[in-house]
């Protein structure tokens, strides 16, 4: 599971009112080296719950220095474009699971992805 | 009217205008017309039954590119039909036939010129060169003489895409023996059921297989091939309608069609084999026959051009692997229907055609392994002649690895989702993800994400993503589409086959499921986004409905609307083949429907009168026909 596909993720357990952004509890985490296309990132930024992908590269110890907030004219900035690809697309949770943060329900994730079915009550 | 072509300019110029036609699967043809005029400048488009004939001056490797087509030709003649009078002696008919499409010797020295040129094109586009260095030539003869094995290894899918059929050929892996075995099977279906006219009718990705009809084969080999094909027949009724489905059946049968390949590999090497019983014979061969030779004809064909035909031929490089005694060989390869086959069959098509053309040109035939193989389809609208450009058609895609859905549809529904840079698009049961990868093969700005609940779907889907190296763009998680761990309004389009019933379960859950389903779909989209949906008839018909039950309770005056809406013929049978087809070409020749559904009027907030309907369009999958429809979520 790529930081990407995280940050659209929510619980949808029922009862939850929230559900995002889930915690990641990972036990195998892989850097794959993925290539590098400014547009893609410039395009798929401003799609991004920004603070859910710093707290989320935050967790997994993969920061890169991003800042907390998204600052102006960032498609400009290589630099930054670059952190922000390793962030979305080459950091990638091979093993563990996400955790709702409303109702701690844990959703495993097992080779590279996560299984995000419900049980019938919970639905 | 007879073609002229822009044959007679510089082989390497790539400015002059050149005349294709493509085949196309029954509801592809629009999608068609609109991708040869918007990738290619295609001028002159027009479509004729299951076919779009175009002329563009685009590099044949980016013609090569078209993904809505199935088969791509290099356009010999295009003229109005061969009707005969009824009593009319077989000689004469004969002589007629000949007459009227063969026409003179320059058409084909000109046609064959251009094929030569556009071979040269394509295989020096698969090679690092890109001049006509006569030295690269014979090396890139020899590598594939030995079938490009050496090409093999190349990772990058831009390279792989650029190589294009050459790639495809070396790839050549279980599915496209998997497809000839299918479409060998629908055809049998068809032919067990007695319903003459499924066979004209049928699909055209079919025809150009089934329909061939090399002249000497005989009846006893065909018939050795559907003992064959009896054995894995059960099976294969099931995979044929393009569910994205994987079982044990399919795995068996991908290695039946693997050990067949590997000998009709076998064969064309030499191996003697009893070929009788293997499908895939004619066509390896062919394409060996095809490539040995056409880097001859481009080089010398300036000094050949006049003394082109009888025994003076092309001299042949030494280190070519093919007999240098033979001069340009052919097959005819014939599809004859409408009032034509009272007279005719196919066989006897070919032949005539096949005799007068070695009479004309000094060609010799050759069934078995021909330097250039000539289509000719013969029916009541037209005559087309014409000579494929590449060995596999365009639809087997070079950067799948595991088929599902057909790829041309896939395209298509990708294409009305009108997906925009930066766009996140959701297939919600992607199966193996074909949608995906087609979508994403032609957006590179937008983020996908494939679903499905299915481990082993899931699975090979994550292997095609590896294979097509889309890995940053397509994301898979495991979901249910009743369910789907997505916030609302998040969504920009999503894409979805639903499975029809033969694999996922019964049909009564599909339909039980189907308004739940599409209550989480438009939950997720936002205000402006699409839904392309490909749907069974029967489905489709259920959803239909669905919708209309939302919409008639608060506003019965619409009562009548509904009924004009649906346009599916319910529960196809093989017996009412003709009336589908007849509705196909009235919606083929109609522009997309267009019609703003009646939800969109004042309307309490029921959860899917949101979803306005755009278009519905029928597409053929095989043994049976689909419906893509399109709704557009409004503000409500």
């Amino acid at each position: 599971m790529k930081l990407l596909t995280h940050n659209m993720l929510t619980s949808h357990v029922k009862g939850v009112v929230k559900g995002y952004p889930l915690l990641i509890k990972a036990t195998e985490v892989k850097m794959n080296e993925v290539e590098f296309n400014p547009q893609f990132v410039s395009r798929m930024i401003p799609k991004l719950e920004w603070s859910a992908l710093v707290q989320a590269a935050e967790e997994l110890g993969h920061r890169e220095d991003l800042p907390g907030e998204l600052m102006a004219e960032y498609e400009k900035d290589e630099e930054f474009l670059k952190k922000v690809h390793r962030v979305l697309l080459e950091v990638e949770v091979i093993e563990g699971c996400l955790q709702c943060p409303e109702s701690g329900r844990e959703f495993p994730i097992t080779r590279g992805i996560p299984n995000m079915l419900l049980n019938e009550d919970e639905v | 009217m007879i073609k002229t072509f822009n044959t007679m300019s510089e082989p390497s110029s790539k400015e002059s205008l050149i005349r294709y036609y493509c085949t196309a699967g029954n509801g592809m043809e629009r999608f068609l017309i609109d991708e040869v005029k918007k990738k290619l400048s295609a001028k002159d488009v027009c479509q004729v039954s299951g076919k779009v004939l175009f002329s563009s001056s685009v590099k044949i490797s980016r013609v090569v590119e078209l993904k809505a087509a199935e088969r791509l030709f290099l356009l010999l003649k295009q003229d109005s039909a061969v009707h005969l009078s009824a009593h009319i002696s077989p000689a004469k008919a004969a002589a007629v036939l000949q007459s009227r499409l063969l026409g003179d010797r320059n058409q084909w020295t000109c046609a064959l010129m251009t094929w030569n040129c556009l071979q040269g094109e394509l295989s020096n586009r698969q090679s690092t060169t890109n001049t006509t260095n006569p030295a690269f030539v014979g090396e890139s003869e020899e590598v594939r003489g030995n079938e490009g094995q050496t090409e093999k290894e190349k990772p990058n899918v831009d390279t792989m895409r650029n190589k294009g059929v050459q790639k495809e050929e070396e790839n050549r892996s279980l599915r496209s023996g998997e497809l000839n075995e299918k479409q060998t099977l629908e055809k049998r279906d068809m032919e067990n059921k007695g319903v003459e006219e499924v066979r004209e009718e049928e699909s055209q990705w079919k025809e150009e297989k089934n329909d061939e009809q090399y002249f000497t084969e005989t009846m006893k080999k065909k018939r050795k091939r559907d003992e064959h094909d009896n054995d894995v027949g059960e099976e294969e009724k099931e995979e044929g309608n393009a569910q994205e489905s994987c079982s044990e059946e399919s795995v068996k049968k991908k290695m039946t069609s693997n050990r067949q390949r590997v000998t009709a590999e076998e064969e064309q090497r030499g191996v003697p084999v009893d070929n009788s019983s293997f499908k895939n014979n004619d066509e390896p061969a062919v394409i060996l026959g095809i490539k040995f030779n056409n880097r001859d004809h481009n080089k010398d064909f300036p000094v050949q051009k006049k003394t082109y035909g009888g025994s003076d031929e092309t001299p042949l490089q030494s280190s070519k692997p093919q007999s240098p005694t033979v001069p340009v060989s052919f097959r005819i390869s014939c599809k004859c229907t409408g009032s034509l086959s009272r007279y005719f069959s196919s066989q006897e098509v070919s032949k005539v055609i096949g005799v007068g053309l070695s009479r004309l040109m000094g060609w010799k035939v050759d069934l078995k392994n021909p330097q250039l193989e000539v289509n000719v389809h013969l029916s009541d609208d037209q005559c087309l002649l014409g000579i494929p450009l590449t060995r596999l058609p365009l639809a087997n895609r070079c950067y799948i690895k595991t088929t599902g859905l057909r790829s041309t549809v896939a395209w298509a529904m990708a294409s009305l989702a009108q997906i925009q840079p930066g766009f996140c698009v959701v297939d919600p049961m992607c199966g193996v993800g074909t949608i995906l990868v087609e979508a994403a093969q032609e957006h590179k700005t937008a983020c996908f994400l494939g679903m499905d609940i299915d481990d082993g779907q899931l699975k090979k889907a994550n292997e095609n993503v590896e294979f097509s190296e889309l890995g940053n763009r397509i994301h898979l998680l495991k979901a249910s589409s009743m369910a789907l761990p997505l916030p609302s309004a998040s969504v920009d389009a999503i894409v979805c086959d639903l499975p029809f019933g033969k694999k996922f379960g019964t049909k009564t859950n599909m339909a039980a499921n189907l308004p739940l389903i599409l209550t989480e779909m438009e939950r997720v989209l936002h205000v402006g986004g699409s839904l392309v949906l490909l749907l069974s008839p029967q489905l489709s018909c259920l959803l239909k409905k669905f919708l209309a039950q939302k919409e008639t309770g608060p506003m019965p005056s619409r009562g009548t609307k509904p009924a004009t809406r649906i346009q599916v013929s319910p529960s196809p049978s093989p017996s009412s083949t003709k009336q589908q087809t007849f509705q196909i070409d009235q919606q083929a020749n109609s522009p997309p429907i267009q019609e703003t559904g009646p939800q969109c009027g004042p309307m309490h907030s029921l959860p899917l009168s949101s979803l306005t309907h755009q278009a519905t369009l029928r597409v053929n999958l095989g043994l049976i026909d689909g419906l893509i429809l399109k709704y557009v979520k409004m503000e409500t």
